[in-house]
């Protein structure tokens, strides 16, 4: 319950989160002038870091390793090339994927814009009987005037997802549905501990002394709710300082997950005075809590859900408080912003709670 | 210096208690009193109603009908006071294994409201009575039965209580470490402690016991003192005669003979509860024989507590 959390967040923003670079690999010569304004123009480009390399053997072996997307091998002259006007070819290595194909793209339209001039100064050349060098100087020249033809990209159906996702660190999502999923987990599994507590008889043993039922009762939900605040304070702290995760404003923050602890701990609580014995609740625990979160937005985050499907969500406590975190953390917002979220949680929170000290005081009573 | 306190006001007293559970009646209109330093046994075969007698008497449970005081104070499962009064020792062992001795012992400590200087001393001289000082450190789950039923009973005196109830404290005990618990009772009784012990073994309540109630079926039939419950029985000799042949044919031609209040058979042997065995044994063997059967050992002793039970109820104690 320590390590498991920490290594999800990792995962999960490895696979999902943040802005990780494509690396593109590049031979070329140096001090070519156009090859270094080829390699400036890859590397501007959004998402994609240019890693230069000394020379094509070693390019290969990084994309065979997976360490590189793609590469590009600069052939030697060819500034000079370019400038004459003469034949000249670049290689571009890459992997049978998405992305070395929409590399291989871009590399194109880069290699094709340098190559633009020439390509109209031989067209030209051909009618004019002039030197197409010349020509290609002249083309240069004029480049600039003539109208860029642009070209705009426009996604569908996605624009409210980014704009949901949009500037999260690379593990915020992560931490937030791992807290959840995990503090709630980790009360449950604590209905063992009142289990056995039952089983060996000291449960019994503490209502022969004089310390009242209710005292005993509010020890056993308590000790559960310490357990869930212990694991999610744990999980809080350890992100923020090893993944710098924000957490938005500490108090809406703190009021949600101390509610949730709170639910959690009910939960446990009536696991724990129902079930007959550990291995049951070992079972009971991990499917609710596992069940629960996948159904919460635990897993899959809620906007992904069908209309339906996060309708039903709301029967669990782990979808209000995805909402109420999505709400802190993603929009900077405050507790005034999720109350309702909280009223919600809070309710839980008493009804199990009160479920469950009745169900404990019955089992210890009969 | 041990102190005789009998004589003065009961420690415990429980009157016309009643519970059932559902319609099956667990205990009909049970009472008895308990008075300082005097150890009171609770005899019955299991199933005969200790366990709830006891849980009314701890204020686990409430009871149907009827009434318990402790100490002055009525008993109930919300009465704090009289609780504070009552020392229990479940028959099933109610100890955290992975904890230690002394950790136990803190821990109900803390539920019976000793503060914490206090309680550590008392957790000493706790751990000195139930002979744990050496292993106050170690998991209760790593103890041997013995040293577990031992802590157990610990527990139920750190608050010093005016009365403890001992719920068959020597179940699946070996015979060193219970001989020492009935020692510690022995000695906890002589320092003026009421105790509550209920047991099936006859043997015990007979060492233990000044007075002893007998229960069968939820209901107190007899209570008095070993001699006085045995004198229930009468002037009488309890005959057993090993028998060869029909033992039941035997034990119905003894039923016969002058004397004789009564004639069962144990497997092969006939018991035979009469006046005057002294004299009339010849009778009793010349019985047998005329039914053809021939007797292999005699014994003529007085009557036990087993054999007012059997006598009470038709039934052995230890079924």
């Amino acid at each position: 319950m320590f390590l498991l959390p920490l290594l999800l967040v990792v995962f999960i923003g490895a696979q999902f989160g943040g802005t990780s670079e494509t690396r593109l690999g590049v031979v070329a010569p140096p001090g070519d002038a156009s090859a270094t304004a080829l390699i400036d123009e890859l590397d501007a480009l959004q998402g994609i870091a240019v890693a230069p390399f000394d020379d094509a053997a070693s390019l290969r072996d990084d994309i065979d390793r997976g360490l590189l997307s793609a590469g590009v091998v600069v052939p030697d002259g060819y500034d000079e090339a370019l400038r004459s006007v003469g034949p000249i070819t670049v290689v571009f290595v890459g992997r049978p994927d998405a992305t070395a194909a929409s590399l291989e793209a871009l590399v194109a339209g880069a290699v094709g814009r340098q190559a633009a001039p020439g390509q109209a100064a031989l067209i030209a050349a051909a009618g004019l009987d002039a030197d197409p060098a010349e020509l290609r100087r002249v083309a240069l020249q004029v480049q600039d005037r003539i109208a860029a033809i642009e070209v705009t990209a426009e996604q569908l159906g996605s624009d409210e997802l980014q704009q949901e996702f949009g500037g999260l660190g690379q593990f915020d999502l992560g931490a937030s549905t791992q807290l959840l999923l995990f503090t709630f987990l980790t009360a449950l599994f604590g209905s063992a501990a009142l289990i056995q507590t039952r089983q060996y008889g000291v449960a019994r043993r503490m209502l022969s002394t004089s310390t009242p039922m209710s005292v005993i009762v509010v020890g056993q939900g308590g000790g559960r709710f310490l357990i869930a605040l212990v694991q999610a304070v744990y999980i809080v702290v350890a992100s923020a300082l090893l993944f710098r995760v924000d957490w938005g404003d500490p108090l809406a923050t703190g009021v949600v997950l101390l509610l949730f602890c709170a639910v959690a701990a009910a939960t446990g609580l009536l696991l724990g005075s129902t079930l007959r014995n550990d291995s049951q609740a070992g079972g009971v625990a991990l499917g609710l809590g596992l069940g629960a979160a996948a159904l919460g937005g635990s897993m899959v985050p809620l906007e992904l859900y069908p209309d339906v499907m996060r309708t039903v969500a709301r029967i669990t406590p782990h979808a209000w408080a995805n909402q109420a975190m999505a709400e802190i953390v993603r929009r900077d917002g405050t507790l005034a912003d999720v109350l309702t979220e909280v009223g919600v949680l809070a309710g839980m929170a008493v009804t199990l709670l009160a479920l469950g000290s009745l169900t404990l005081q019955r089992t210890l009573t009969r | 210096m041990a102190k005789l306190l009998i004589g003065t006001a009961p420690v415990l007293s429980c009157e016309g208690l009643q519970k059932s559970y559902g319609d099956q009646p667990a205990v009909v209109e049970v009472g008895f009193d308990i008075a300082p330093g005097e150890t009171f046994g609770l005899l019955g075969p299991n199933g005969a109603g200790k366990t709830t007698t006891i849980s009314m008497i701890a204020g686990l449970l409430r009871p149907d009908a009827g009434s318990i005081t402790v100490a002055g104070e009525r008993m109930s499962p919300t009465a704090a006071a009289a609780k504070g009064a009552v020392g229990l020792v479940p028959q099933d062992l109610a100890i955290y294994p992975d904890l230690s001795a002394r950790e136990n012992l803190t821990f109900f400590g803390r539920l019976y409201g000793l503060a914490k200087q206090p309680l550590r001393t008392r957790t000493d001289e706790v751990l000195e009575v139930i002979g744990l000082t050496d292993r106050a450190g170690d998991r209760a789950g790593e103890f041997s039965g013995g040293m577990k039923r031992r802590l157990n009973i610990g527990i139920g005196l750190l608050h010093r209580p005016r009365l403890l109830i001992l719920d068959e404290p020597t179940v699946g005990v070996d015979p060193q470490s219970r001989n020492a618990i009935l020692e510690s009772v022995e000695q906890l009784s002589g320092e003026g402690l009421a105790v509550l012990y209920t047991t099936h073994y006859m043997e015990e309540a007979e060492r233990l016991c000044r007075r002893i109630a007998i229960v069968d079926q939820g209901r107190l039939i007899a209570e008095g003192t070993r001699r006085e419950l045995v004198a229930t029985l009468g002037e009488q000799d309890l005959v057993r005669l090993e028998v060869f042949g029909d033992a039941v044919a035997a034990a119905e031609a003894c039923a016969g003979v002058e004397g004789v209040r009564s004639a069962d058979v144990e497997e092969s042997t006939v018991v035979c509860l009469m006046h005057g065995a002294g004299s009339r044994l010849a009778s009793l063997l010349g019985a047998v024989a005329e039914q053809g059967a021939t007797v292999t050992g005699v014994e003529v002793r007085e009557p036990d507590l087993e054999d007012v039970f059997l006598h009470l109820t038709g039934k052995a104690l230890r079924h």
